[in-house]
């Protein structure tokens, strides 16, 4: 184990590179570039939030933040799952010709899709800032905790959809339609409270999205900090993706050449 | 104790047929409802029989046989892409191996960009690919092509550029599949020079190749493969005389 970590070490000049080779070629001849990153989110949550709040009869200003931060994290979500799990099929060519860790093509989607994050998250801070000053305290360290444990989510998450990808290429298909039921049982852009009012308690209780969410709203549009659970729960699904990604890569990882 | 070698004690290998059945969730749950009498067999296959042989430093070795006898498949198993079934397989010394050549570009990035992609995969540092970047494109003579993206390449350009970054370091154990035949005559006489020198620099040679002459040149030591078996281990001259003879063709 220490072994395998030591040669994605290694070889860690080679997937940088190519994560920042995927940025580039995201961003390449376009004219706003990066600045996609900030707008598409934002314009979105505009959008959203002013249906919203005349839906819910929620004040605009402290909406947005919310959805803003659902939509970010969500798309980060879905582009680490579904791309993800694409993550060894796409690098068939490397993988045929090297002999690399797996888990290194699955780290560079999800260091690409961190990163996406990390510049979309910009506005969220610099809205709270702005209309929320009070909010501003130490707590907003918690925050930034969402980032190191959503890649340690998703690393082994999409390794493991890697993996059943490379074997069954349904995968992606399937993961949109999986994606889009949990998006609709989880409080992205719905307000916990709203599903508690709707006696679906558990759907917030025990949601692993909730909680991860939780360490970035906490902060950010209370000024509190996440509890306990928040961490348990984010950091127990991590555990538990690790473990399967361990076990399944422990007695696939050698054949996936085979499937490419 | 130096040495490079590589070692094989009766080594298997199957390809998963698996692989090739079942793509899908819909033909796996389809083939538990159907019963498999109107389906193919696909059996896994035996790529690699009982294979035991020792390459120490210094050799230079030409590997013959008829397509799909295991050439390749020896080569890839050596480099340690493909995990034997059983047996015992050791290589000792930095591997290099030259095959796929045109495989592996990111297509939207540039030439150059590809050229430090190519490297760091190879193992090699920035710093170092930095220091080596003038030389390949100097080497693969594309001229202002190599700042645009390679997707605008032909296909014998990509291959120039892939065999100047490939070869543009050594490695202790050279693995060869097939010698190199891309790009235009001017180009070859740059390319056989530079594997000819690759070739010296190594500590072992492994080559395929249907090619005689070459053989004949560049090693001397043969293994002839048939289906997956070894059937001939020595000289390169007799193994060539032997797989001839195995395979039908006049002497």
């Amino acid at each position: 184990m220490v072994n395998y970590f030591n040669k994605i070490w290694a070889s860690r000049h080679f997937w940088f590179h190519l994560t920042l080779s995927d940025l580039r070629s995201r961003w390449r001849r376009s004219f706003f570039g990066v600045f996609w990153t900030i707008i598409q989110p934002l314009g979105m949550t505009l959008l959203l939030a002013f249906v919203f709040s005349r839906l819910f009869n929620t004040d605009i200003t402290l909406y947005a933040p919310y959805i803003l931060s659902g939509i970010i994290t969500w798309e980060f979500i879905g582009a680490t799952t579904t791309g993800g799990s694409l993550s060894f099929v796409q690098a068939d060519a490397y993988i045929k010709q090297c002999r690399h860790p797996l888990a290194i093509y699955t780290l560079r989607t999800v260091l690409g899709s961190m990163i996406v994050l990390m510049m979309s998250s910009i506005p969220l801070f610099c809205w709270a800032l702005v209309v929320t000053p009070q909010h501003f305290n130490a707590s907003w360290l918690a925050a930034l905790t969402i980032y190191p444990i959503l890649a340690l989510i998703a690393w082994p998450l999409s390794t493991l959809l890697a993996y059943i990808g490379v074997r069954f290429r349904d995968v992606p298909h399937a993961l949109g339609l999986v994606l889009q039921a949990v998006y609709f049982v989880s409080p992205v852009f719905f307000e916990a409270k709203m599903f508690k009012q709707g006696g679906l308690d558990a759907f917030v209780d025990y949601n692993p999205i909730y909680h991860v969410l939780q360490l970035l709203r906490a902060p950010i549009l209370e000024g509190q900090w996440p509890t306990l659970s928040n961490y348990i729960f984010s950091l127990g699904a991590a555990v538990i993706f690790a473990l399967l990604a361990v076990l399944v890569g422990r007695k696939s990882e050698r054949k996936v050449i085979f499937y490419l | 104790m130096n040495d490079n070698y590589i070692s094989l004690k009766s080594v298997n290998l199957h390809y998963a047929s698996l692989a090739y059945k079942e793509r899908s969730l819909k033909s796996l749950l389809g083939g538990l409802l159907k019963s498999g009498k109107s389906r193919p067999v696909v059996e896994d296959i035996h790529a690699l029989k009982n294979i035991s042989l020792e390459i120490r430093q210094g050799e230079r070795v030409g590997l013959l046989g008829h397509n799909g006898a295991g050439k390749s498949t020896l080569l890839k198993t050596v480099a340690g892409l493909y995990p034997i079934s059983s047996g015992e397989l050791m290589v000792k010394g930095q591997v290099r191996s030259l095959f796929d050549l045109s495989l592996g570009f990111e297509p939207d990035a540039s030439g150059r960009e590809n050229i430090l992609y190519r490297g760091l995969l190879l193992g090699l540092s920035p710093v170092f690919m930095r220091k080596k970047e003038e030389e390949i494109v100097e080497f693969a003579g594309l001229g202002k092509f190599i700042d645009y993206p390679i997707k605008t390449y032909s296909a014998g350009m990509q291959v120039r550029l892939a065999f100047a970054i490939s070869t543009a370091v050594g490695g202790d154990i050279l693995l060869l599949d097939e010698v190199i035949g891309a790009g235009d005559a001017n180009f070859m006489a740059k390319a056989n020079l530079r594997i000819t020198s690759l070739i010296e620099q190594s500590e072992i040679l492994v080559l395929a190749s249907h090619d005689f002459g070459a053989l004949t040149s560049l090693c001397e030591r043969g293994l002839v493969f048939h289906y997956g078996e070894l059937i001939f281990d020595g000289e390169i001259s007799d193994s060539i005389l032997y797989y001839k003879k195995t395979n039908g063709l006049g002497l």
